[in-house]
């Protein structure tokens, strides 16, 4: 049942064609947030909160189709408005966290918009046969799993 | 043939990582990590020609990385699920979900334009 922690980092970096005043508030808005992050319409949310301020957070808790739950809490660390925000977040599937997460999301003007960087640093809770079951098994079914939530993120 | 086949499964880290050292496969990988795709799924947003796309599975399905699949006239890929570590497994899932929620964000500031546009001076 030991578990193994993991780290890894990746960034994302999107051109919007929008001002980097306006594009923050497609993350400090909770209703502009929602546009784009909620995707998962047949999901069941059990519970949810958002309070963006440093040393607010948000969380939202689901049940899945599947019956198995998920919960997402995440904590606002730094927030410079229409320039950058930092958080921390960790994500649990069944009652066994999976990962814990640095994400830091740049905003800049660029070429007539802004260029928005995402970059996720993350530790990787891996090893432990309950720990690897949901999500990161190296099992056909755990694959399958996977592909459907990533299926959910897209159906929206 | 079964040691050849044992080779195959476990290819050398070279083909891995030849596999993954370009942005329009392992755009395929991230696309691949929600669920299999058509090889036109996988061409279309790349804006590449059938050919160059099965070239470029094909490299990836070297490093064995993906497998496909020919159900009547349709080849379909998947990931192999043994493939990637789960650190890069987890990771291309995380990017394919993000970015399908970036798209979505793209969607949202044309459909929420900024009410007070900042005037250039």
């Amino acid at each position: 049942m030991q578990q193994t922690i993991c780290h890894t980092d990746f960034t994302i970096v999107r051109q919007l064609k929008t001002s980097p005043r306006h594009a923050f508030r497609f993350w400090s808005d909770a209703a502009l947030k929602a546009r784009w992050n909620d995707c998962h319409t047949d999901w069941t949310v059990l519970s949810e909160g958002f309070d963006f301020r440093v040393g607010g957070g948000e969380h939202k808790h689901w049940r899945m189709p599947d019956g198995e739950e998920l919960a997402v809490t995440l904590h606002y660390l730094d927030i410079l408005p229409d320039e950058r925000l930092l958080y921390a977040y960790q994500m649990t599937h069944g009652g066994v966290r999976l990962s814990g997460s640095l994400v830091t999301v740049t905003f800049a003007a660029a070429d007539g918009g802004t260029r928005m960087d995402y970059t996720e640093q993350a530790a990787l809770l891996v090893g432990g046969s309950e720990a690897r079951a949901p999500r990161l098994a190296g099992t056909g079914e755990g694959l399958d799993r996977l592909a459907a939530l990533a299926a959910e993120g897209e159906a929206a | 043939m079964s040691a050849v086949q044992a080779r195959h499964d476990t290819p050398p880290l070279s083909a891995v990582f030849q596999a993954l050292a370009d942005d329009r496969r392992r755009h395929m990988i991230a696309r691949l990590a929600a669920r299999p795709r058509t090889v036109s799924e996988l061409a279309d947003p790349l804006g590449l020609r059938l050919p160059a796309a099965l070239k470029h599975l094909a490299v990836l399905e070297a490093g064995g990385i993906v497998r496909s699949a020919k159900a009547g006239r349709i080849r379909t890929y998947s990931i192999r699920p043994d493939a990637l570590s789960d650190v890069a497994r987890w990771v291309a899932q995380c990017r394919a979900t993000l970015t399908e929620a970036f798209d979505r964000l793209d969607a949202a500031i044309a459909e929420f334009p900024d009410p007070e546009p900042e005037q250039d001076t």
